[in-house]
């Protein structure tokens, strides 16, 4: 099947800085990703790129098929919703008018049912909206707009818990009943791991991370408990970090693991706690070159 | 096509701002100019008649004020691009099809707002200047003639104008105001060059023979030419601005 | 790791989904033939992508404790309480009896005192048993120690 998204070499510069760096990738139709990162990564510049909103410097970006710049065909097939997004001085309503002439997938029902859900005015002009509400709009046109391909950069500034969980909740329920493919960038990542089938990870414009969500969860562990006994179980698996306390060690430690290794690990009475998905992203950027990418996750966790 | 509709939609999803206002604010200036005519006392000027001097009252009331919708126009054109180009863009629209959509737009309000103009004209002739000699909407040279040749030439000045604004807002998307300062800067200096040009070629007096004997449709012809090359202009400006 | 109580973040989501709803097979919460919620409405329960929701489906549909009948949804399949219980006897002694002993040893309680500890708890859940603090386990046969 055609990727929705096919990436290659794609690097973006400003004077100066390297916001992208070589990044290649593909994602596949009909699917949540993640992309995931430190502030200043690169999500924004890369959704950027794919919604033909900024230029690459070099490399190839394919949307369906085709380079999506300036190119009306692909671009109504896609939406990206930004939390940085300027509006002119018009109303609530306006803008999800506009909206709806432009997408031709677009649900009336489903927008007003979000409206009420966000609790945001109609008939309130935008630039009076709170940050919170402002982003609010961008999730309902995003979600409303029922896109075949859904970019959403940080879309939660200003929304509270109560909110984001309104958010991924909508979100995965017309998902569900409207499938398409789903891009969403976040830095918080263990409120969203349960949406996401795929995870890509970027850090200082690289791609550091990309697999199955799945795969990720149970890949690495922290491995607690006496130092001689840490340092005997964890001999021969790759260390990510060590901390040390009088005669106790912590250690982050790269699996798999096995029944038998979790046998040993009782009997040594040691404490193993695998890394949540937010964990393990902030070890993987933090890596100075790490072979994180499908082909070795899966030889670790085949086991 | 479709999408030149939808960003035409667009900005007439508020009514107000490209359709209501202009009229409002034309509706106003003619009411205030209508009572200021009113108020003032007329005033007189000499005239040698074969009698000797007479003083003649000047009844007849002349104000430029009706440049207030080009003005709009102008205003209309650097929002139509300057504040409403990134959600436009966001709405999975090209840059091409904004501006072609934007610029279709201008078209259909200068010619609508053109016939408009010229239907007040009319009005305002025939009964001799609302009844109190005013001329407002009757311009001399430029819109005092018959009635396609004004609606033509405030339908060029009308789109000029929104065009000029366009390139404007474009310019300011792209670079900011320190961008628009160096757009006037630049333009400035063009114009400074021309005329030092002309200058040095001792040329003043042909460009005055030129002028003076243009006649209102050739002044129409070049404001065209102008439009279009203002078009060229905003037209490659967008290609490349992000927001 | 499928008998985890709750949705954790160190494990596959599809395996702890499978998990659960093996686990409520087992107690006789979801009955032989009862119809299981569909793939959305997991999905939607516990928050988490339907594609997720679907694979932990499929683990319980190979393992023969679901079947699915077209058109109509997923069913407890016949036998599948059997399936668990006989797996978990099996893997019983393993989970629990051996870390069992391993603690006894360590702390040097002899093969006997374990025993009678061992029958000291199972006469004081009897007792609580009968006093209807605890429910009484669905499985058919009794027990004696």
């Amino acid at each position: 099947m055609t990727p929705a998204i096919s990436v290659t070499g794609l690097t973006r510069g400003y004077r100066g800085h390297i916001a992208l760096d070589r990044v290649t990738f593909d994602i596949e139709p009909g699917s949540i990703t993640g992309l995931l990162g430190r502030n200043g990564a690169g999500k924004t510049t890369l959704l950027r790129i794919l919604a033909g909103q900024e230029f690459p410097s070099a490399g190839q970006v394919h949307v369906f098929g085709a380079s999506p710049a300036e190119n009306d065909q692909v671009l109504r097939r896609m939406v990206l919703i930004r939390e940085d997004q300027v509006y002119p001085d018009i109303k609530v309503r306006h803008a999800l008018a506009a909206a709806s002439w432009c997408y031709p997938g677009w649900s009336a029902e489903l927008a007003s049912r979000l409206l009420a859900d966000f609790a945001l005015p109609p008939d309130r002009p935008v630039k009076k909206l709170s940050r919170g509400m402002r982003s609010a709009l961008g999730i309902v046109i995003g979600l409303a707009a029922r896109a075949e391909l859904t970019l959403f950069d940080e879309p939660y500034a200003g929304l509270d818990a109560v909110a984001r969980q309104t958010f991924y909740d909508a979100l995965l329920a017309d998902y569900a009943e409207h499938p398409r493919t789903i891009l969403l960038s976040t830095h918080l990542i263990d409120e969203a791991a349960g949406l996401f089938e795929r995870v890509i990870v970027i850090d200082r414009g690289r791609i550091v991370l990309a697999a199955a969500a799945d795969d990720l969860r149970g890949v690495a562990m922290t491995v607690s408990g006496p130092v001689l006994a840490v340092d005997d179980f964890t001999a021969g698996h790759q260390v990510w970090e060590r901390r040390q306390i009088a005669s106790q060690a912590s250690v982050v430690m790269v699996g798999p693991l096995d029944e038998d290794d979790w046998a040993r690990a009782r009997s040594l009475r040691l404490d193993l706690e695998p890394l949540t998905l937010q964990q393990l992203v902030v070890h993987a950027a933090a890596q100075p070159a790490p072979d994180m990418t499908d082909e070795s996750v899966m030889e670790r966790t085949s086991a | 096509m479709r999408t030149w509709v939808s960003v035409a939609r667009y900005h007439l999803v508020r009514p107000a701002i490209f359709v209501g206002m202009p009229w409002a604010i034309m509706a106003f200036s003619f009411v205030v100019n209508l009572i200021i005519f009113r108020l003032v006392p007329p005033s007189s000027h000499a005239v040698q008649t074969g009698h000797g001097v007479v003083q003649v009252m000047n009844t007849s009331h002349y104000t430029g004020a009706v440049a207030i919708i080009y003005v709009f126009f102008f205003i209309m054109g650097v929002f139509g691009t300057g504040a409403s180009l990134p959600f436009g863009l966001a709405l999975g629209v090209s840059r091409r099809s904004y501006y072609t959509g934007t610029a279709l737009l201008a078209v259909a309000l200068a010619a609508a707002d053109g016939l408009a103009l010229t239907v007040l004209q009319a009005i305002e002739r025939a009964t001799g200047g609302w009844g109190e000699d005013l001329h407002f909407f009757r311009v001399p040279y430029l819109l005092d003639g018959p009635w396609y040749l004004t609606w033509l030439t405030s339908f060029v000045g009308l789109a000029l104008l929104f065009v000029y604004g366009m390139w404007f807002g474009i310019v300011y998307r792209r670079w900011n105001i320190a961008g628009n300062v160096s757009f006037i800067a630049a333009q400035v200096t063009v114009l400074l060059a021309v005329a030092l040009l002309i200058t040095w070629v001792h040329g003043w007096t042909g460009v005055g023979h030129f002028f003076t004997a243009l006649s209102a449709a050739g002044l129409t012809g070049l404001l065209a030419a102008l439009t279009a090359a203002l078009l060229a202009g905003g037209y490659a400006t967008v290609r490349r601005v992000t927001v | 790791m499928r008998e985890m109580a709750g949705l954790d973040e160190g494990t596959p989501l599809f395996a702890q989904l499978a998990g659960r709803l093996a686990e409520e097979i087992a107690a006789g919460g979801l009955a032989e033939g009862e119809r299981v919620p569909s793939t959305n409405e997991l999905a939607a329960y516990y928050r988490i992508n339907p594609a997720t929701a679907a694979k932990g489906i499929n683990v319980l549909i190979d393992e023969g404790l679901l079947e699915k009948r077209r058109g109509i949804g997923m069913f407890v399949a016949a036998g599948a309480r059997r399936l668990l219980l006989d797996e978990r006897r099996r893997l019983f002694a393993e989970r629990y009896v051996e870390p069992l002993v391993d603690e006894a040893a360590r702390l040097g309680i002899g093969t006997d005192e374990l025993a009678g500890l061992i029958r000291a708890a199972s006469q004081a859940r009897a007792s609580h048993v009968e006093a209807g603090d605890i429910q009484a386990s669905h499985v058919e046969e009794g027990i004696t120690l």
